[in-house]
């Protein structure tokens, strides 16, 4: 299909004048503001945002728990062999050398090893364990900075960053969500809880595209119509409204603001910024860097949305319970499959984005809702129940070589630009079990306020719900890690 | 006294504080000036930031979240001091501003030294509205002007004190579409939009609303949404995976189709006579561990507090409350009247070292007995919830009605029923109508209905009116239409329902006398793995199928399938329904799938685990024919059986083998009878009811298309849905598969029919759809995208461009 077909100078010019002169009056929607805005909170006080050092963000979310020491912080290794002591087992693939001196990660990961002279890695970060492991809800908690359940629904961080920034470019959605399916997989209803924009309400929830091969249709007429009649049809809904007999609702608020999410619908679905949606308009040669399964075909959708003026992306390998990182049991065969998924996609959005001078004003973040380890469920002194399939204490079969406990006390988070340090290393984690971390431990509440930061959200920005406040870390409290800013 | 009540008394104090300037600090011109200057912003009227008030001596007195912040003993160690003082930015009050002087830090000092003088009376602003509890009986202001209904009388009243005139009234048409809407959630059709207008006789408003109200499975099956949300009952979500949840679905739906007692649907769901109506104070049992202000007998107080009495308790169930005048200690009372074990009160999450004890939020009214067992105290508070006395209770189920119906509370928004009502008298009123008729919700609406008020045209709302801070009511509202009445319009226009619901419930009020007659006579069968009481091998999948020949078309009937694993029903060789949950009867509306002369009936039915296991069919069906004649079908030794290895495709059967073996006859497993007597012929009594009527989207899952247009994730109660479209939603209206297919199926129908011409076929459209005519400038516009020989295409553009107006998606 051609790209200009659906140039909204198509529409009868003298309609499309009546129609949006009444839009006019009611002033710009939420869903078009652009630059970061003070708010009044309750209290009357104003909050100051900080300057942006990011204008983009893209979360590329290792779901079900990647397990830091066989990814970005690698231990004693110890390779398959039979009769090998489980508790021995600290890393299942050894460490290779990266760009920067003295920074190694897993063998598996060459080709992000290779740009790991533009991130800071934070091997620090912690979690609660809740008590019981359950991916929903650590995925719940991160996602939203609030451990579930809430008495209201709490907005997910893409739709914090769609209310309080909106999108880049006004016809684009501000939040868009690459790559998880919310129907007809395990947990999905868990999924949807945080997969949403809460009580901001939907104009801030995410755009969810699941298959990012058929992005596209998103954004294009339904199945079977074409662009002449997609036009045709909007132009005799135009004609309705103008002509409709109930002249004196032209000023109802409610009917503008119901005319303006159409025709923003319709800018949309006719603009120029829908070809970002395909990503069969990259040349062959791109198209096949990204390749590498569903999550690697969504960073490349992530890197054209983001082009396009997109504010926040996530691109999920997926959580489908007992798939992909969340590994039960095969973890080291599992997690050499995800690392050939991985690695080069995320080192080429890397690339990508700096070779269009992207880089600096987009912050990419690797993150995880927890690590894993061997033995240790939770964390030390956690009364969390061990999920793994086969409790064995010797390794004697492929099976049980893999770390298949979920472990909260130490993982890896990487950075890349939107104003952090370059081939930076905050924090640490111990060298033998517990594998927690030993220096400079980074909460969820503090990670958010480091993205909010970093995107120009002062941590303290609240909202109103129920006449109470409610803040994008939990109880305006969060604390920037202002070491990883260059 | 007031402060500065007279001259007087300002010149009096003016004197004395000038004589005393040296010896002590003057409250009235030092002090107030200062906290007014500094503190106010924050700390009075109904602000309360970091949950410190200095709106009187008292609340000064009492402190913040971080404790007390005056010590009279000693003074130096106050709170306030240090922190009006400190050079700590991030800890300084005021946050904002120069900070207060060393002058003003001393006479602070001073004033706490002498004791913290107060003048009496004083305070910043008066404490926020209290609402009356007790209900109060209206009475009304006297007719004007014709309007002798009771809420007119008071809504021209109100009108006169605010020299505000009489909105329009509504059009008949305009009204048969909201009066519909409103009360059973389903668009008039052409016929009664015909049938209205010809009526001649001036009460048939009022008869249109008694008639639509005794519309009773379409009325339930319109206010299952309110209630779902309002209880937040659904028919999966988040809790039912690790069976932390229960429906109330079954109980709710018989409840509504019965129209019970409003003051018996609380007690029995506060004290459960059943199972049956226990999920809503169970509420969602969590894996793991959960804040204090989360635990079930936390969202019990707080489900309470905001279903039934408007009481917001989420802030006081984890401190004081800062925005009204609920307390922590309070929150957990209500709480212990759940709990089971010693519930032990956590400030911020952190315990404080006291046990609640079982109390309620109104003891002017009695209490309940902590030392009582729990069933004994959920009793007591569904008695002092429905307490005669207790007018919170009515006054807050009538402003919902009233909200529903009139787009606007009278105390708004709807949970924060300690709000000052714009209309007292009106509340009150209402509530205590409703009180005195049975707790009858029918009566309430019906009386809402058919006063003139509600047959006023909407206000048009200009931006300014809906921002402005101070409502003042001038007609009702508009109301956007949830995503169940939009979609079930849709279907009533394309015919595109589908023909399976998930609310497992009965449509209709159950015939227990005509249940209790059905004798189930059908056999499970199974192939030759089931003989000799054999157990057929795991993943076993086989066809089953039987030859039926009717005399006459059916008029009504259902059928009742369970396999154990799973199956698929084939009815004339097309897939009708599948089911992989052998203990949920299926039942099968059969009146249009089933013709006069031979029908097939075939079932693919899979044994389910990879070991041999119990594997059987059950299918056993009720026909009342259109001759008068009844015909029952049964699995039995004459249905025959092979082996079925691929699945249908697209929802056909395909051919069926040849060499057709007989079934084994399955001596059932006890489960089985168990599932099959308790759900069998309450089933099939309820054939007739469901085969006739389009399944409601208030009775199927949330779906895409539902939570995009505003049905809400119910892990929360809702009790008011977004108002308005937002624009990822309207990209699904643009483009999204569930709408667009739905369309087509509609246009494809509408096509086959004859139609006098492009006109009338576009006046179908709008009479169906918008209850009026085309005006000549729509019909012109319809007819030309249309042409003379609309197609199915054409059809379905312009039905898209129609259902996108707002004058369709509002209730007007």
């Amino acid at each position: 299909m051609q790209a200009n077909e659906f140039d909204p100078k198509a529409s009868p010019a003298i309609i499309r004048r009546d129609f949006l002169k009444r839009l006019a009056a009611a002033g710009t929607a939420a869903w078009m503001t652009g630059e970061p805005r003070a708010i009044w909170a309750k209290s009357g006080e104003m909050v100051t945002h900080p300057p942006a050092k990011a204008d983009a963000c893209i979360l590329l979310w290792m779901a079900g728990g990647m397990a830091a020491p066989d990814t970005f912080d690698p231990k004693r290794y110890e390779p398959f062999k039979k009769g090998l002591e489980v508790s021995r087992m600290l890393s299942t693939f050894p460490a290779i050398d990266t760009a920067v001196d003295g920074l190694k990660i897993c063998a598996g990961l060459e080709n992000i090893a290779q740009v790991m002279d533009r991130a800071t890695l934070i091997r620090s970060a912690v979690q609660p364990d809740l008590g019981s492991i359950l991916h929903s809800r650590h995925q719940y908690h991160w996602h939203t900075g609030y451990v579930p359940p809430q008495t209201v629904a709490a907005p997910h961080i893409g739709a914090w960053m769609a209310k309080v920034l909106g999108p880049r470019k006004d016809v684009m959605p501000a939040f868009i969500n690459i790559g998880q399916r919310l129907e007809g997989i395990g947990e999905s209803e868990e999924l949807k809880a945080f997969t949403t924009a809460g009580f901001f309400g939907s104009e801030f929830g995410p755009m969810n595209l699941p298959f990012p091969e058929e992005a596209a249709t998103s954004v294009k007429p339904p199945k079977g119509m074409d662009a002449g009649r997609f036009a045709s049809r909007d132009r005799l809904f135009r004609k309705l409204v103008d002509q409709s007999p109930q002249r004196d609702f032209m000023s109802d608020y409610q009917q503008q603001s119901m005319l303006r999410s159409l025709d923003n619908a319709y800018r949309l679905l006719s603009s120029k910024e829908r070809e970002a949606f395909d990503i069969t308009l990259e040349p062959k040669e791109v198209q096949q860097k990204y390749d590498t399964g569903r999550f690697g075909r969504g960073c490349l959708l992530a890197r054209r949305l983001i082009e396009a003026g997109a504010r926040f992306v996530e691109v999920t390998t997926e959580y489908v319970p007992f798939l992909y990182w969340d590994t039960h049991k095969s973890g080291h065969d599992t997690v050499d499959g995800l690392h050939k998924e991985i690695d080069l996609p995320i080192a080429t959005l890397v690339r990508d984005l700096e070779e269009r001078g992207m880089l600096e004003r987009t912050l990419i973040i690797i993150a995880s809702e927890f690590s894993r380890d061997a033995i240790m469920e939770g964390k030390p002194g956690s009364t969390a129940n061990d999920q793994a399939t086969f409790k064995v204490d010797k390794v004697e079969e492929p099976a049980h070589y893999g770390l298949h406990r979920h472990f909260t006390g130490g993982t890896s988070v990487v950075m890349f630009g939107g104003g952090v340090k370059k081939g930076h290393i905050h924090g640490q984690t111990a060298d033998e079990r517990p594998l927690i971390a030993v220096k400079d431990p980074v909460s969820i509440m503090d990670l958010h306020a480091t993205i909010m930061t970093a995107m120009g959200i002062s941590p303290k920005t609240e909202f109103e719900i129920e006449g109470r406040p409610f803040y994008v870390t939990e109880d305006g409290l969060g604390k920037p890690v202002e070491a990883i800013f260059a | 006294m007031s402060l500065f009540r007279t001259t007087t008394t300002l010149i009096v104090t003016l004197m004395l504080s000038q004589l005393n300037r040296a010896a002590e600090v003057d409250f009235s011109h030092q002090i107030v000036p200062l906290l007014r200057k500094h503190c106010a912003d924050c700390h009075t009227g109904d602000k309360k930031k970091g949950g410190f008030s200095i709106n009187d001596r008292e609340a000064l007195l009492e402190g913040s979240e971080n404790g007390a912040v005056i010590d009279l003993k000693k003074p130096d160690a106050s709170l306030l001091l240090e922190v009006v003082a400190t050079a700590d930015e991030d800890l300084r009050m005021p946050p904002k501003g120069d900070g207060l002087s060393s002058v003003e830090v001393s006479l602070l000092k001073q004033w706490i030294t002498e004791g913290l003088p107060w003048e009496k009376g004083f305070a910043f602003k008066a404490p926020a509205y209290e609402p009356p509890l007790a209900p109060r009986k209206v009475e009304l202001p006297p007719s004007k002007d014709g309007r002798n209904h009771p809420v007119d009388r008071l809504i021209t009243a109100y009108f006169a004190d605010r020299n505000l005139s009489w909105p329009e009234p509504l059009g008949d048409e305009a009204f048969l579409r909201r009066a519909h809407l409103d009360l059973i959630g389903l668009l008039p059709s052409s016929e009664e939009r015909a049938a209205f207008l010809a009526d001649p006789k001036a009460d048939k408003r009022a008869r249109l609303v008694e008639a639509l109200l005794a519309r009773e499975v379409d009325y339930t099956e319109h206010w299952l949404t309110f209630w779902n949300d309002l209880l937040r009952n659904d028919y999966g979500g988040t809790g039912f995976i690790t069976g932390g949840r229960k429906q109330v679905s079954k109980w709710l739906y018989d409840a509504l189709v019965t129209n019970m007692a409003f003051d018996q649907f609380a007690r029995e769901l506060i004290a459960p006579p059943t199972g049956e109506s226990r999920g809503f104070i169970d509420g969602i049992k969590w894996r793991g561990d959960v804040s204090a202000g989360q635990t079930v007998e936390i969202q019990f107080a707080q489900s309470v507090g905001q279903s039934f009495l408007g009481i917001n308790l989420k802030c006081a169930s984890c401190h004081d409350s800062f925005i009204d005048r609920w307390k922590l200690g309070e929150a957990y009372g209500l709480a212990a009247i759940y709990s089971e074990r010693p519930l032990e009160i956590h400030r911020c999450d952190k315990p404080i070292g006291e046990t609640a004890k079982a109390s309620w939020l109104f003891p002017e009214l009695g209490n309940v007995n902590p030392s009582a067992p729990q069933k004994e105290r959920l009793h007591q508070l569904a008695g002092l919830l429905t307490h005669p006395e207790n007018g919170r209770f009515t006054r807050t189920l009538v402003n919902r009605l009233w909200h529903r119906l009139m787009g606007r509370g009278i105390v708004h928004p709807l949970d924060a029923m300690q709000t000052e009502p714009w209309n007292a008298d009106l509340l009150d009123f209402l509530a205590e109508d409703f009180q005195t008729h049975g707790y009858d919700i029918k009566r309430t609406l019906s009386l809402i209905a058919t006063s003139q008020i509600y047959s006023a045209k909407a206000e048009v709302v200009e931006p300014d009116t809906a921002n402005a801070t101070r409502f003042v009511f001038a007609a009702p509202r508009a109301k956007r239409m949830t995503a169940e009445q939009f979609i079930d319009s849709v279907w009533q226009i394309t015919g595109a329902a589908p023909g399976r619901f998930d609310a497992p419930v009965f449509r209709g009020k159950v015939d227990r006398e005509a249940a209790a007659k059905i004798e189930l006579g059908a056999e499970w069968i199974w192939g030759d793995s089931a003989a000799d009481g054999k157990s057929p091998p795991g993943g076993e999948r086989l066809l089953f199928v039987t030859n039926v020949k009717l005399d006459s078309d059916v008029k009504s009937g259902a059928a009742i399938v369970t396999c154990d694993n799973e199956f698929t029903l084939y009815l004339n060789g097309r897939s009708v329904v599948s089911s992989d949950n052998w203990e949920n009867i299926v039942s099968v509306p059969l009146h249009e799938k089933l013709k006069a002369g031979n029908n097939q009936i075939a079932v693919v039915g899979t044994n389910g685990a990879t070991a041999p296991n119990p594997a059987g069919l059950y299918f056993e069906a009720r026909l009342d024919l259109e001759d008068g004649k009844t015909q029952v079908i049964r699995s039995d030794a004459s249905w025959k059986w092979a082996p079925r290895t691929e699945p249908g495709k697209e929802g056909r059967l395909g051919a069926v083998p040849k060499n057709l073996k007989p079934v084994t006859l399955v001596k059932p497993v006890g489960p089985w009878q168990k599932v099959l007597r308790k759900q069998g012929p309450a089933l099939l009594a309820q054939g007739d009811a469901a085969s006739a009527r389009m399944v409601r989207a208030s009775l199927l899952k949330s779906d895409f298309l539902m939570r995009s247009l505003g049905r809400p994730n119910r892990d929360q109660i809702v009790s008011m849905r977004p108002n308005e479209l937002t624009t990822l939603e309207a990209i699904d209206l643009a483009n999204g598969a569930a709408l667009a297919e739905a369309l087509k199926i509609g246009a494809e129908q509408l096509s086959r029919r004859a139609w006098d011409s492009t006109q009338s076929l576009v006046s179908h459209l709008f009479h169906h759809a918008l209850t009026r005519d085309p005006s000549a400038g729509e019909l012109a516009a319809a007819t030309d995208l249309l042409g003379d020989q609309p197609t199915p295409a054409t059809i379905e553009d312009t039905l898209w461009a129609i259902l996108m107006l707002p004058e369709f998606q509002l209730v007007r």
